[in-house]
């Protein structure tokens, strides 16, 4: 590991982008934070996650899956360059790892990897969160890790390709900052954690009534914001458009809060309530996901609270859901049989 | 890659988001997290509203009617011929034969040139738009009564309100980030009464919820009004300090008993009562209404009640309170501030006024300035009927699909000497023109939008027009500039606004290097004005507020024997009025894909209509095809059905009946008759 | 709406191969049955029960069930009904033309539970589709199975499938087969059962420890004909299901087709009824 002071950070972003297209936090005009193209806006790493799902870098919104002109068929290019992205906090980055997990399984899904495959992703934490709060380091699922102890950054090399970048970076020591970086890699489970554990045990075992989620889909204003913020999910539709000599057919961020998301040609639709895409939003990443995949796929990046316009996101959810339905293990215990 | 900070295309809201590009091809929209409506959200529209941007339908190339097909041309042939038509047209017949439509969907600066093109160049001021069909009684109502046709107050209000008394407005879908900051209120502990007799999102979460008759909101408001009085809670303070009139209202809802106004309005007295007391007892109420209090043959009337509601009970002026009519275009404030109106240069400074009108001539550089007021946009079909008009020059509306009466518009429009469209689309208007122009669409330039609350926002260019399509306001010049005028050269729309703000006191200090990040809101007088976020707030803007009391007027068309159904018009949440931007954004047009008329369960039983069926809805004015949705979002008697679709159009039925002072149409009452086709 | 060009020699999971429309017969007044062959001349390399993402350009893709047998050699056949565009388009479609296919995709039946088994064959409306790839496979391999019982309902006569093959079959030695509409209207030319394909359970016989029940049909049918076999006390992982979801992808991403932790168009569209008879969603 080695650790930089900024004006030395800055040395090594203009070298990074030398050979990657590096992309990073920035400040846009209004205030709002994203991870952009480096030189676009002025670098912002303190601050926390960004707003945007940081996993659009290799999932984009819209993207193709292929054009047809004159007959021939192009596919989408692959990047002239491969990717550094700095900006995924640890949390991000556990829904990278796992949404990387979903692209491969199976069928690999090769858009998404056209992307994903070359690309160095990088960590932040440390004293870099909100109002200077600390991140926990991540210690992993990543290429390397930059960690701030609110002067200098602490980078960690992780994969192979870390190593190789860090090893050519001079060092700046300070004691300081990996004596931080050991505190904070103790830190302890925070509330939200338990809270989504909680709500994801009460959903396995069927403790939620219907009237819940009838409830909460009361105040959906189906604007799909959670669906689109959430790094995690994956959903897409598919559209092509036809003009004249040219088709292209294109895949798009799609939402199971949306009554088309599962409506059949029929008319039949298992979604067809708002109650019933209310559960699916909550169940499929506290019940499904732990059942297919092995963990909870909410890994409290906190996006789909943020953006939602009448305070349903996930943690408010399951906040409400674990008051209501099992504030105790014991009264869960007593009630539940 | 690259992130362009921009105004949405579609509601009044005014959100601004990141138009997120990628070698000159939007992928995608991410919120601004700071901005004051948005703060980090959007409505489904909003975060798909990157989508229909580069579909193949764009239009690229202007098109001039060869042989009865439209044919691309070069620029240089079609806007030579727009001139030449329009000016053939006039020498033939006048003036004022020919009518400028402007657009709630174009800029600032784009609808003030366009007024000025009809006023300076064509000499006419038969210039108005969309507004005309959504809220010209709100800006009659208002004016009247305080002085100003918009909002009083701003979106935040709604988080520092005790009580909202929703009528006629389907927020959430209509004004999602409104909608949600109501629901917010209510968990929070503001009360919430909803006047409205669909069952919207809203009327689920009221602690109120009257489900009047179609066309009775003024019985209603009178009647509250009456037992604010007979209960002693009004403002005596405010009446008194702050308005005139008061006496004549009294007076007016005297005998509106609760008695009386329950049967006139299908309601319980009790509910009726209790609506008042909630609304009166509170110490700040706010009042938000949308196109069910406006859309009706007495549409000035029901605003009257409302701003003398507002009065009665001393909310005005005030944070939390105010008269708050929302305005549904993206730009459909700033299309009435900018004088796109037969009776109005920007500012709402009047063309009847011989010193306005010589400020304009002489700041446009022309001798004089016509002071016969032009044709609300509303009569324009009935004029060319008449023999009155006979070419119109439309930007960016769609009357086929939006004018009530749609065999009748179809009729007159097909029947025109001259029609020009200037639209990104080639919409079912366009396809009837001589001429049609391709414009760049939100995405592709800069210019002002002024959201529903007064807020002049800065929109952004992300991409470039696709093909030979051009910026409305370039076009608009070239054309001015082809017709021999000399004042309409321009560098960017930021100059233009410069003309605008020396010309338009309420603007007066808008510049465009004072519109970072989130704009201003009008009226900004001064470079040094900080912008008004309230209006009235010690005086009205006309002095003082004015009670204007209304009669209670049926409909014009009520239900019989033949047509035994109320039929109300209006919009879902998915699509955007004549559906050219949301039908071709795959996940909008996925959700609501085809034509539905909304009908009860009771109804629906007795004329043995399921589900999905598919029925034919007749009215005295047309018949159409569509599919039955059987909720209880509607009361027995009554269908809704929105006016979106090409396939199935509700306007093909609506009664072209026009309030008299305002000229806005009566959509949300006609009578119709059901069938259920095998 | 077709591409005249071979896509298949591609990286990518989400483009179609080419096939060529052999032959398109008309099967309801809104079905059609049409035989494809790949362009490359490889078979299709199905099994009874997978389904394909049949792709035209610019109509976009959607999933349809192989209707034919893999044991027939050379070309494979799929039942579409018109429903939306894409469908209305493919019904536009002439013998010759070429349209795109992806798969075959999804877990098709297990032929090893059904070996030496009777075979309750039970189908609504165009879930014949699917099964006809069945109890064709059936025909042509009598030896695998025990006694097979074909049930299909439909609508009404004229909106029957397949009614070529229902007359083989019923002909057929090899086959007990039962039909039934729910109702007919004055014209018809019809004198079989009407009522629903529930009705039809009842009367049988079979013995519930050597018996396989496969059903396929609209999403109404499958709680009432499993409440009637289970009356004849066959269990949950003797009764086998194929379920109709709105496939975007076939390959387990687009997320269109979940039933809980299940993706239809991988963990299915067959399940045995008790992988799937507790999940919420699932019939």
């Amino acid at each position: 590991m080695k650790i930089l002071t900024l004006d030395q950070l800055d040395q090594f972003f203009t070298r990074i982008s030398e050979t990657w297209e590096l992309r990073l936090p920035v400040l846009l005009p209004d205030g709002t934070r994203a991870i952009a193209p480096f030189t676009s806006a002025p670098p912002a790493l303190l601050g926390g996650a960004v707003p945007g799902k940081p996993t659009a870098a290799f999932f984009p919104q819209q993207a193709s899956v292929f054009t047809v002109y004159d007959g021939a068929l192009q596919e989408p290019q692959t990047p002239d360059r491969p990717l550094f992205i700095i900006g995924f906090t640890p949390r991000d980055l556990a829904c990278l790892r796992f949404i990387d997990r979903f692209f491969a399984d199976g069928w690999r899904d090769d858009i998404y990897f056209r992307q994903r495959q070359h690309a160095v992703v990088a960590g932040l934490s440390g004293l870099c969160g909100p109002n200077g709060a600390m991140i926990p380091p991540a210690g992993g699922d990543c290429d390397l890790e930059f960690f701030f102890d609110g002067s200098n950054w602490l980078v960690v090399p992780y994969s192979e390709a870390g190593q190789a970048i860090v090893a050519s970076l001079p060092d700046s020591s300070s004691p300081k900052t990996l004596e931080l970086f050991r505190q904070a890699s103790a830190q302890p489970e925070d509330e939200n954690e338990i809270l989504i554990k909680r709500a994801s045990e009460l959903l396995q075992a069927d403790r939620v009534p219907d009237s819940f989620w009838a409830e909460i889909g009361e105040r959906c204003i189906a604007c799909t914001g959670c669906n689109l913020a959430c790094p995690t999910c994956t959903c897409f539709g598919v559209q092509d458009w036809r003009s004249a000599r040219q088709t292209e057919r294109s895949r798009m961020w799609d939402s199971c809060q949306l009554d088309g998301f599962m409506r059949e040609a029929s008319g039949h639709n298992p979604l067809g309530s708002e109650a019933l895409r209310t559960r699916r939003r909550i169940h499929h990443k506290l019940a499904a996901d732990p059942e297919k995949w092995g963990e909870i796929s909410c890994f409290l990046c906190g996006r789909c609270d943020a953006v939602c316009p009448t305070g349903i996101g996930m943690v408010a959810v399951a906040r409400e859901l674990v008051t209501r339905f099992g504030l105790t293990e014991s009264k869960y215990l007593v009630t539940g049989g | 890659m690259k992130r362009t900070l921009t105004v949405c295309p579609y509601c009044g809201c005014g959100c601004m988001f990141y138009l997120v590009s990628n070698q000159g091809r939007l992928i995608g929209v991410e919120p601004s997290t700071t901005h004051p409506v948005s703060r980090g959200g959007l409505c489904v529209k909003g975060w798909n509203a990157y989508a229909f941007v580069h579909h193949p339908d764009r239009l690229t190339a202007p098109l001039i009617r060869r042989d009865g097909s439209l044919q691309p041309v070069s620029w240089d042939e079609a806007l030579d011929l727009v001139v030449a038509r329009l000016r053939a047209v006039q020498e033939k017949h006048g003036n004022d034969a020919v009518m400028f439509a402007s657009s709630a969907k174009a800029t600032n600066e784009e609808n003030y040139l366009l007024m000025k093109l009809a006023r300076a160049v064509f000499g006419t001021n038969n210039i108005d738009h969309c507004a005309r069909l959504c809220h010209s009684s709100t800006v009659t109502g208002l004016a009247e009564t305080f002085g100003s046709g918009a909002m009083t107050n701003s979106i935040s209000c709604f988080d520092q309100t005790d009580v909202i008394l929703v009528i006629g407005s389907n927020t959430t879908e209509q004004h999602p980030l409104i909608g949600s900051r109501i629901l917010n209120a209510v968990r929070k502990g503001t009360h919430l009464i909803v006047a409205d007799n669909r069952r919207i999102r809203l009327a689920r979460q009221a602690e109120l919820h009257l489900r009047h008759k179609n066309g009775s909101d003024v019985a209603l408001l009178n009647g509250i009004m009456q037992i604010i009085i007979a209960e002693g809670l009004a403002d005596p303070e405010f009446i008194k300090a702050r308005t005139e009139n008061y006496e004549a209202l009294a007076e007016a809802v005297a005998d509106w008993t609760p008695e009386r106004t329950a049967a006139a309005t299908g309601l319980g007295v009790e509910e009726i009562i209790a609506a008042a007391r909630l609304f009166a007892g509170a110490e700040r109420g706010m009042i938000v209404y949308s196109m069910g209090i406006t859309q009706h043959s007495h549409g000035v009337d029901n605003v009257r009640c409302i701003a003398a509601l507002a009065m009665l009970t001393g909310n005005v002026g005030r944070p939390g309170t105010g008269v708050n009519p929302l305005r549904g275009q993206n730009n459909v404030q700033g299309g009435c501030d900018m004088g796109a109106l037969p009776d109005l240069f920007s500012g709402y400074q009047k063309v009847a006024d011989p010193l306005v009108r010589e400020k304009f001539a002489a700041a446009w550089g022309v001798t004089a300035l016509s002071d016969k007021p032009g044709l609300p946009l509303t009569r324009a079909m009935d004029a060319a009927s008449a023999g009155h008009l006979y070419g119109m020059f439309i930007m960016g509306e769609n009357p086929m699909l939006s004018d009530p009466d749609q065999g009748h518009a179809r009729r007159v429009l097909e029947n025109l000497e001259l029609l020009v469209v200037q639209d990104i689309f080639l919409t079912e208007t366009a396809a009837l023109a001589d001429i049609v122009l391709p414009a760049a669409c939100y995405a592709e330039k800069e210019g002002t939008f002024t959201n529903t609350e007064r807020r002049i926002q800065p929109l952004r260019k992300a991409v470039e027009p696709p093909g030979a399509a051009r910026a409305d306001w370039e076009i608009i010049c070239d054309i001015a500039a082809r017709a021999g005028y000399q004042g309409m050269r321009y560098s960017s729309p930021a100059v233009i606004m410069n003309e605008i703000a020396s010309l338009t006191p309420i603007y007066g200090g808008i510049t465009y290097d004072r519109l970072d990040p989130h704009g201003l809101q009008w009226p900004c007088p001064d470079r040094e004005h900080p912008g008004t976020p309230i209006l009235h707030l010690e005086r009205f803007t006309r002095g003082l507020g004015h009670f204007s009391p209304a009669l209670h007027q049926l409909p014009a068309e009520l239900p019989d024997d033949r047509y035994p159904f109320v039929l109300t018009t209006g919009r879902t949440y998915f699509h955007w009025h004549t559906g050219s931007m949301t039908r071709r954004s795959h996940l909008l047009d996925r959700e609501e894909p085809r034509s539905f008329i909304e009908l009860h369960p009771d109804d629906a039983a007795r004329l043995g209509v399921r589900n999905r069926d598919e029925l034919l809805i007749s009215s005295r004015r047309g018949q159409v095809l569509t599919t039955a949705r059987v909720t209880d979002m509607v009361i027995p008697g009554v269908l809704f059905m929105p006016f979106h679709f090409v396939e199935g159009a509700a306007n093909a039925l609506t009664n072209n009946v026009l309030d008299p002072e305002s000229s806005i149409p009566e959509f949300k009452v006609c009578a119709v008759h059901v069938e259920k086709l095998p | 709406m077709h591409s005249s060009k071979q896509l298949y020699n591609s990286s990518s999971l989400y483009l179609p191969f080419d096939c060529e429309i052999i032959s398109i017969k008309n099967l309801t007044p809104a079905e059609k049955l049409f035989r494809l062959r790949r362009l490359d001349g490889a078979a299709l390399g199905h099994l009874s029960g997978q389904f394909v993402q049949v792709s035209l350009l610019g109509w976009g893709e959607a999933p349809i069930s192989v209707a034919s047998s893999p044991t027939r050699d050379g070309y494979f056949e799929l039942g579409v009904r018109r429903a939306g565009s894409l469908t209305g388009a493919m019904h536009q479609l002439q013998a010759g033309d070429i349209i795109g296919i992806r798969g075959p995709f999804g877990r098709p039946f297990d032929l090893a539970q059904l070996h030496r088994q009777d075979l309750l064959l039970i189908s609504g409306g165009c879930g014949l589709a699917p099964m006809r790839s069945l109890i064709q496979y059936c025909e042509d391999r009598p030896e695998e199975f025990g006694q097979i019982s074909v049930l299909y309902g439909a609508k009404n006569p004229e909106h029957a499938l397949f009614k070529d093959d229902l007359a083989v079959w019923e002909a057929s030695a090899s086959f007990a087969c039962s039909l039934t509409v729910d109702n007919i209207s004055s014209g018809d030319c019809y004198s079989g059962n009407i009522g629903l394909i529930t009705a039809l359970i009842p009367p049988l016989s079979f013995d519930p420890a050597a018996t396989i029940a496969v059903i396929v049909g609209p999403p109404v049918m499958y709680r009432a004909v499993i409440a009637e076999l289970k009356k004849k006390e066959l269990t949950s992982d003797r009764i086998v299901v194929s379920l109709e979801r709105q496939m975007r992808c076939g390959v387990g991403k687009c997320g269109h087709c979940t039933i809980e932790h299940l993706y239809c168009c991988q963990d299915g569209p067959v399940f045995r009824l008790d992988e799937v008879e507790h999940l919420r969603g699932a019939l």
